[in-house]
């Protein structure tokens, strides 16, 4: 019986999309990256090590993203004493059409680029807006790929959680 | 008509047996194989379970099919790490092989003063091929101002002569835009190889400089 179980569970859990075989990123510590910014200097997310952080993947086409970054904006101008930190990755192809964005939304957090994608790849980014959460350790505590108008009402407290840790 | 019905059953059958992913593939080998061997096994047991009827034995059934599990369960363990061992030997062959000690190569990056230059990145070339691009933050390059010295690129390249070219882009005098190159052709030989990426101020004419250096 348990051998027949055995073979059942093989054949069950041997099909599959291969991304459900990767690990999880939650949980795991974050990929280090480190990106030019829009205001000229280099950032790299393990220097921002002690404070949460959150990872926003935008795009300029996206007018979701908008709306998530300017929340995120607010966030960070509440949260930014207490140890938070928000960086906007840019995954468009073209920089300057981001840089042009940027100029326009007048964030206070910095915009990143990527225009080669390796850090979009690292965290596996398939939907734009996506957010990622870091902890004071590096450690990634939660994704969010939630493009509804009430998003934040999501993610928000469980940042204000990560916050307080 | 029948050969139309058999066609269309042939054609719908086609997306179940084209698996395209090689992992897949592998996945359902191993799950195929590993089903296989359960039955067997479970077979081989349960013959063995019909010759041990005949034959008391002292222990009981359960016992003994959670013994029988427990078996299978180490094998299948040490032939899974067996398997990695071999792996991980072949691997170390390669390397071995491939890229021995001797033909190491590393590349490092020190900055003295820094008043005519901000390092922003350094592009590194080796015969042509480009094998590094490190983006420097303030803090990174403020630690290689207090006197770090950063390993950059680590490689292997075959005994001869090779060109390292090396490009710097960051702020210059004045808060402009900043970017140049140093070349250097060096000759490996049979040993490890270090190289240092120098940047310099040049007091007198109120320039940086760069330069690459042989520790030979």
């Amino acid at each position: 019986m348990a051998l027949a179980c055995l073979a059942l569970y093989a054949i069950v859990s041997a099909p599959g999309d291969a991304r459900a075989a990767e690990p999880s990123l939650v949980g795991a510590p974050a990929p280090d990256f480190v990106l030019r910014s829009a205001a000229g200097s280099n950032l790299r997310l393990s220097e921002q090590r002690g404070d949460v952080v959150v990872l926003s993947f935008w795009s300029s086409r996206c007018n979701v993203c908008r709306a998530q970054l300017a929340e995120l904006d607010r966030l960070y101008a509440t949260y930014r004493p207490a140890g938070f930190v928000v960086l906007g990755v840019n995954v468009d192809d073209d920089v300057t059409a981001a840089r042009e964005f940027a100029a326009g939304q007048k964030l206070q957090f910095p915009l990143l680029f990527d225009p080669t994608k390796a850090v979009a790849r690292a965290y596996r980014v398939d939907a734009l807006p996506m957010l990622v959460a870091v902890d004071r350790f590096g450690a990634v505590r939660f994704l969010s790929r939630n493009d509804k108008p009430g998003a934040a009402a999501e993610y928000v407290p469980a940042l204000r959680a990560l916050i307080d840790e | 008509m029948r050969n139309r019905k058999t066609s269309i059953s042939a054609r719908r059958s086609v997306p179940r047996i084209r698996v395209a992913d090689p992992a897949r593939q592998g996945r359902w080998l191993t799950a195929l194989t590993m089903a296989v061997v359960a039955a067997v096994l479970a077979l081989g047991g349960l013959g063995a379970r019909a010759q041990g009827a005949a034959v008391p034995t002292a222990e009981p059934p359960a016992e003994a099919a959670a013994t029988d599990t427990r078996g299978i369960d180490e094998e299948t363990q040490q032939l899974k790490k067996d398997a990695i061992d071999l792996n991980r030997e072949l691997f170390m062959l390669e390397e071995e092989l491939l890229f021995p000690a001797n033909t190491q190569v590393a590349v490092f990056v020190s900055m003295d003063v820094g008043e005519f230059f901000a390092l922003d990145s350094v592009q590194m070339k080796v015969d042509d091929r480009e094998v590094a691009n490190y983006l420097y933050t303030e803090r990174e390059a403020e630690a290689l101002l207090k006197g770090g010295v950063h390993r950059v690129y680590l490689g292997n390249l075959k005994v001869g002569e090779h060109e390292l070219v090396a490009i710097f882009t960051g702020k210059g005098p004045n808060q402009r835009d900043y970017r140049r190159g140093a070349t250097m052709k060096f000759v490996k030989a049979v040993g490890a190889k270090y190289l240092e990426l120098k940047i310099t101020d040049r007091q007198r004419r109120a320039q940086p400089e760069f330069e690459i250096k042989d520790w030979e």
